[in-house]
């Protein structure tokens, strides 16, 4: 593994790697993303590998402009306005894919997510190396978001470690969020996860799993995480029966580190996980009617601690957590069934 | 031995006196009727009318029992799992009798009270080991493997709702009382399973070993949903098709462990609330009887659900290895692990 700062022969070098189907950790405006050529089977493998994540799971790609995206994925007219109006810039945009790059890249339903980075140095690295690079963020499913260099390799095995080729270090990263990644294969452009740009007014998600639940529960998670000690960090959650709240809480208690189990807290009314970096704590409010309910649990010294609390049918005692508006940062986030069996929008707001 | 046995774990304010695994009284003082109200048990409702309780249920224990708290030998107390301020209670008032009385005290895993339901007037010269033990309640869902009496090893798991907890959130979009599992049971009995269909939940998946109902919870949501309005019948057919699935699932991970397991198990014991469930006994009888089990339940009813007179069985157990406490250093377990 070789670490370089960003200099004149920067491009020459990844494309060399690149070429050898190596893992090159590069720098873009949002994170610290990591490449392989998105076309050599090997190399996705090995990236896979790093990712510590079941094969299957898509990687989106980079390109350098709209005709490299023409040729790996057809795009619709939802998917041409949004490219004329938002990139390049930190958007990933999902479209049907015209299967030519290596197995993996794709999703198993054949569709493809493009970005073009607004970051002159990856576009000057794929233009030289004429063919897409993968565009995944550079650390290892659900840990911390890569906004410098130390944050990759302090939450990396040796094993995954040997396997970058390349660091192109610059420095700390503004924490910019990740891109806004839209799905415009279905009737309606919808967001799969909400970065800097919002499509409608809404914060508002897709998520089509529970994979797909647990996953916005770790972007919400690291959006917020930086309150840490400062604040109380509670999510309220909102939905049916059903809906997948304890799901979200297994989702935010695997990005926390958590290897606990986590089940639901409705007949203890509240479960405590304690093998993350943070403690977690995990309430059912179903049969709370009132606020000294809530109380009775300990919720007040649990908020004065900065604790982190998910909560859920957080709508059956929400004037109780309302109290606390000062002393926590509340994430009211609402789940309900969409249009499929395994939809589910999962919207959020903070209520100032 | 004599104990003096206290549970507090839950909605039931229960005291016993035990000998050995013979039981000389079990008072339980249901609070049910109490939380039917609230479709659950309210924790700050049950510490309070345990608190107005308890004093007269240990007394009401100890006079069945024929003796006076001068003959009893021991006391013992679940510390967890339960409702955190609940299990206060009991825990206050037996590390205060040791004291007063100074008597020996033992902490008890209600996990554990649970297991033993089943040998309570049981000859336990033939239990024999490896056995299974199966805990199916409204907090709980998980069959462990007994090496012996305090060694256990967790087989399967829920990774969500327990099944207790699953019957009554069905029973809850179905519109029923509380406790819902009762009631979806004696509506399930007038239904007709097949008439509609609900999936299994991780079916040809069995190796995962794990229970889980998340998945079939949702499904029946959808389910009563598409089918409004209900009509007796209706709810008759979807009672009995959710208990079906949900008992299929389980039996199928059990009996997925057994036959894949190098382990040849002697016995399974089976408690907790809905262990008193007719047509589960029916499958885990004819699971045992197609694998060379010994299926043991509860010989009353009023054993499956909390109860105080298992947790004096459980004690009984540990006081044989000397496993007393301290009464200054006995302190609540909400989240009390049975392989603790």
């Amino acid at each position: 593994m070789q670490i370089i700062k960003t200099g004149k022969k920067t491009v020459d070098l990844a494309v060399d790697v690149l070429q050898q189907g190596g893992l090159v950790v590069y720098p873009t405006e949002t994170l610290y993303g990591i490449g392989v050529d998105a076309t050599n089977a090997e190399a996705v493998k090995k990236l896979t590998e790093y990712k510590e994540r079941p094969f299957g799971k898509p990687f989106s790609v980079a390109v350098t402009d709209l005709k490299m995206a023409l040729e790996f994925a057809d795009l619709n007219s939802t998917a041409k306005n949004l490219y004329k109006e938002f990139l390049p810039g930190p958007m990933t945009i999902i479209s049907k894919g015209k299967h030519k790059l290596a197995p993996g890249v794709e999703s198993e339903e054949g569709t493809v997510g493009i970005r073009i980075p607004e970051y002159k140095l990856v576009i000057d690295i794929v233009k030289k190396f004429g063919k897409p690079i993968t565009a995944t963020s550079a650390n290892a499913s659900y840990k911390k978001r890569p906004y410098a260099i130390a944050d990759i390799l302090k939450n990396i095995s040796i094993k995954q470690k040997s396997l970058i080729d390349l660091i192109i270090d610059a420095g700390e990263l503004p924490h910019n969020e990740p891109s806004t990644v839209i799905d415009t294969t279905l009737d309606d452009p919808v967001t799969l996860r909400q970065g800097r740009i919002k499509l409608t007014g809404n914060n508002e998600v897709l998520s089509r799993s529970e994979e797909g639940t647990q996953n916005m529960a770790k972007e919400l998670w690291q959006k917020y995480e930086s309150h840490i000690g400062k604040r109380s960090i509670v999510f309220a959650l909102q939905g049916e029966m059903g809906t997948g709240k304890t799901i979200f809480t297994k989702g935010l208690a695997r990005a926390m580190g958590i290897t606990e189990l986590v089940t639901s807290p409705t007949f203890a009314l509240e479960n405590e996980y304690v093998t993350g970096r943070e403690k977690l704590y995990h309430f059912d409010s179903w049969r709370l009617q009132k606020s000294d309910e809530l109380k009775a649990l300990g919720f007040g010294n649990l908020i004065k601690n900065k604790s982190v609390i998910s909560i859920e049918w957080a709508e059956r005692v929400s004037d109780a957590i309302r109290e606390f508006d000062d002393e926590a940062i509340i994430i009211w986030v609402k789940i309900i069934f969409g249009k499929n069996e395994n939809d589910r929008l999962i919207s959020w707001r903070i209520e100032k | 031995m004599k104990i003096l046995a206290i549970d507090t774990s839950c909605d039931e304010t229960a005291a016993a006196v035990t000998e050995n695994t013979k039981i000389l009284s079990n008072v339980i003082w249901s609070q049910a009727s109490a939380h039917a109200k609230f479709g659950g048990v309210m924790p700050s409702l049950a510490q309070r009318m345990h608190e107005e309780r308890i004093d007269w249920v240990i007394e009401r224990a100890i006079n069945n029992s024929q003796l006076t708290i001068n003959n009893i030998d021991a006391i013992a107390v679940t510390v967890g799992p339960g409702l955190s301020i609940a299990l206060g209670v009991g825990i206050d008032r037996a590390k205060k009798l040791a004291i007063k009385y100074n008597k020996k005290l033992i902490a008890v895993n209600h996990l554990e009270g649970h297991l033993f339901s089943c040998l309570v007037k049981a000859n336990t010269e033939n239990l024999k080991f490896p056995s299974l033990g199966l805990v199916v309640s409204g907090g709980n869902t998980i069959l462990v493997k007994i090496n012996k009496i305090g060694s256990y090893e967790t087989l399967a798991q829920t990774t969500d709702d327990a099944l207790g907890e699953a019957l009554d959130k069905a029973a809850r979009v179905l519109g029923l009382g509380y406790p819902g599992g009762a009631i979806l049971e004696q509506l399930a009995r007038g239904g007709n399973p097949k008439v509609y269909s609900l999936p299994i939940p991780i079916i040809g998946q069995e190796e995962r070993k794990m229970f889980t109902y998340s998945g079939l919870k949702t499904a029946m949501g959808r389910l009563v949903k598409s089918e409004k309005p209900l009509t007796k019948e209706k709810i008759h057919n979807l009672a009995a098709c959710y208990q079906d699935i949900a008992f299929t699932h389980l039996v199928r991970i059990c009996s997925y462990i057994i036959r894949n397991s190098e382990v040849g198990f002697r016995n399974l014991l089976v408690g907790g609330g809905v262990s008193a469930n007719i047509e589960l006994r029916k499958r885990l009888r004819k699971l045992g009887k197609e694998t060379g089990i010994k299926v043991l339940f509860p010989f009353t009813k009023k054993l499956t659900g909390d109860n105080a007179a298992m947790i004096g069985v459980a004690a009984h157990f540990k006081a044989q290895k000397d496993e007393f406490i301290n009464p200054a250093k006995i302190d609540r377990n909400p989240s009390a692990k049975i392989t603790d």
